[in-house]
């Protein structure tokens, strides 16, 4: 007799905050800083160089690909071992 | 003698019958049995069909899977290489050009991070939306990961 379907929902997809981005130069920090507490915000900020900027966008890239990778290999399981799986990859 | 002779040739004859009848209700025994054989046989050998059917079946499912799986690793792959070149591309130094042009590099960096961030959504199963879909042209496309946001653009 085969065994039941496991038929775990799939993980409720990611919806993620948009973060600013603010560049810093010998020349615009006083002007950077000030902005901030017009805009009442704690004049202080978390820095990157520009290499570690770099090196933060590809271990980002990376994690969005073994992400991607992970959820098909998923989807691909599901769709071989229970057969009445639907397509949900589109919103209208 | 010759009455003796009467009743045993009756007696033969009456015992040649009643073998001759015995042998065809075996025969009809033994006819049964092989059509119930035959019948087995006929639906193991449909099984087997089946069996080898299905077997053929999972085998292309699992090639397909493979060479899906295979297609996604290399897109993204792609994806990436894009992203180291966008940063070094030329020689490209992005310190000195967020220097050179803080503002447009600011704005950017802003909008190719809101587009970073959709792609994650995307990787983790956020379905595409109909103008993720859509797009075709490098103007409508989210350039950080148009493998898994575009599936209707083709790099031109």
């Amino acid at each position: 007799m085969p065994r039941a379907n496991l038929n775990l929902d799939k993980p409720t997809p990611l919806e993620l905050e948009n973060l600013r981005w603010i560049i810093i130069t010998s020349e615009n920090a006083d002007e950077v800083f000030k902005k901030l507490e017009e805009q009442g915000i704690d004049p202080v900020l978390w820095g990157l160089t520009d290499k570690d900027f770099e090196l933060l966008a590809k271990n980002f890239a990376q994690i969005r690909n073994q992400l991607k990778i992970t959820n098909d290999l998923l989807d691909k399981y599901k769709k071989y071992y229970e057969t009445d799986v639907n397509d949900t990859n589109t919103k209208k | 003698m010759f009455g003796s002779l009467k009743i045993a040739m009756v007696a033969i004859l009456i015992t040649g019958i009643a073998g001759a009848g015995m042998y065809v209700m075996k025969l009809r025994s033994d006819n049964a049995i092989l059509k119930a054989n035959q019948l087995k046989l006929e639906s193991a050998v449909a099984d087997q069909k089946t069996l080898i059917e299905n077997q053929k079946k999972d085998f292309e499912d699992i090639l397909d899977a493979n060479n899906k799986m295979n297609e996604l690793v290399s897109v993204l792959k792609k994806d990436l290489d894009d992203l180291d070149k966008r940063f070094n591309k030329k020689n490209r130094d992005v310190g000195k050009l967020a220097i050179a042009k803080t503002e447009s590099i600011e704005r950017i960096t802003n909008g190719a991070s809101a587009l970073a961030t959709r792609c994650i959504e995307i990787a983790s199963g956020s379905p595409l939306t109909e103008k993720e879909k859509n797009a075709t042209k490098k103007s409508e496309i989210n350039s950080e990961c148009p493998s898994i946001a575009n599936p209707n653009y083709v790099p031109y």
